[in-house]
């Protein structure tokens, strides 16, 4: 792997996520991935977020915590 | 897709607890109240399983956005959901919701349709339940972290504490980091952060 492939797959893990039209859109870096990066930041989130959860005391991962914020309106 | 945000208004007696344990059925009925405390505890249990149960999608859809989608989907139609009285019947319904998402994604991106009914029947044996992380992973995380040298702990760090809502460009910005040094010293921190867990014999996951 590359380093902008490797770039791209660690643009992809992060929870942040672009709105579009009111809906969450995909990561623009996770478009640029072939199928085998897609698959290694799919598998790689798994365990990130089970990190992220495990390190958060309410145990939320980013994931839940970026959409508690949106329900939140913050 | 948030609705439900704006224009809530917490009722009178709706408590706000991260620490309250509550029985599935008044979990349930504080969800519908507009209780965000007990939807993230729900969030917290459901969302290993809810991600697992994509898999079979991750090469053509962006599994974190439609997770992400779910939830948000998942607290709109709350107050409208009606038990069925099996277990889990909200993360099963969010099962749902995002396995229709993922169909609509593929279809969308002109999967030829023999292609989405194979992914749809491995999603389907996927959708299983979790197993609850190891008490001891917190711990070990936190030591962990700990041990990551500087720029690598700054970085994964401010991943963690932007909690998804900040992009990698103003993370590396508030930083002082390039982007692509920010995201080295990411993927650094991240490998660092694994083989120190696997060394503290932590299991992953489904591993």
């Amino acid at each position: 792997m590359n380093r902008h492939t490797r770039d791209l797959v660690e643009q992809a893990l992060s929870a942040w996520r672009p709105r579009r039209r009111g809906a969450v859109g995909g990561h623009p870096a996770w478009h640029d991935l072939d199928a085998d990066g897609r698959r290694l930041v799919f598998e790689e989130t798994e365990r990130l977020r089970a990190m992220e959860a495990a390190l958060d005391p309410n145990g939320l991962s980013s994931t839940g915590h970026t959409v508690l914020a949106r329900i939140r309106g913050r | 897709m948030c609705s439900r945000s704006g224009s809530r208004v917490p009722r009178v007696g709706v408590t706000s607890c991260w620490s309250c344990s509550l029985s599935p059925v008044d979990e349930l009925q504080a969800i519908v109240a507009g209780d965000t405390a007990a939807f993230g505890r729900w969030v917290a249990r459901a969302e290993p399983r809810l991600r697992a149960s994509l898999r079979s999608f991750a090469a053509q859809v962006d599994t974190e956005a439609v997770v992400q989608e779910t939830l948000l989907r998942v607290w709109n139609v709350a107050p409208r959901f009606e038990p069925d009285g099996g277990p889990d019947g909200l993360t099963r319904l969010a099962v749902r919701i995002a396995r229709n998402l993922a169909v609509s994604e593929l279809r969308r991106a002109r999967v030829e349709p023999v292609e989405v009914d194979r992914l749809e029947r491995e999603a389907e044996a996927l959708a299983e339940p979790g197993t609850p992380p190891d008490p001891l992973l917190r711990e070990l995380i936190a030591a962990c972290v700990e041990r990551l040298p500087g720029k690598p702990r700054v970085a994964i760090l401010q991943r963690i504490h932007a909690r998804g809502n900040a992009s990698d460009a103003s993370l590396a910005e508030a930083a002082g980091m390039k982007l692509n040094t920010f995201l080295q010293n990411v993927r650094r921190a991240r490998i660092g952060l694994e083989r120190c867990l696997e060394a503290g014999g932590a299991v992953w996951g489904d591993a």
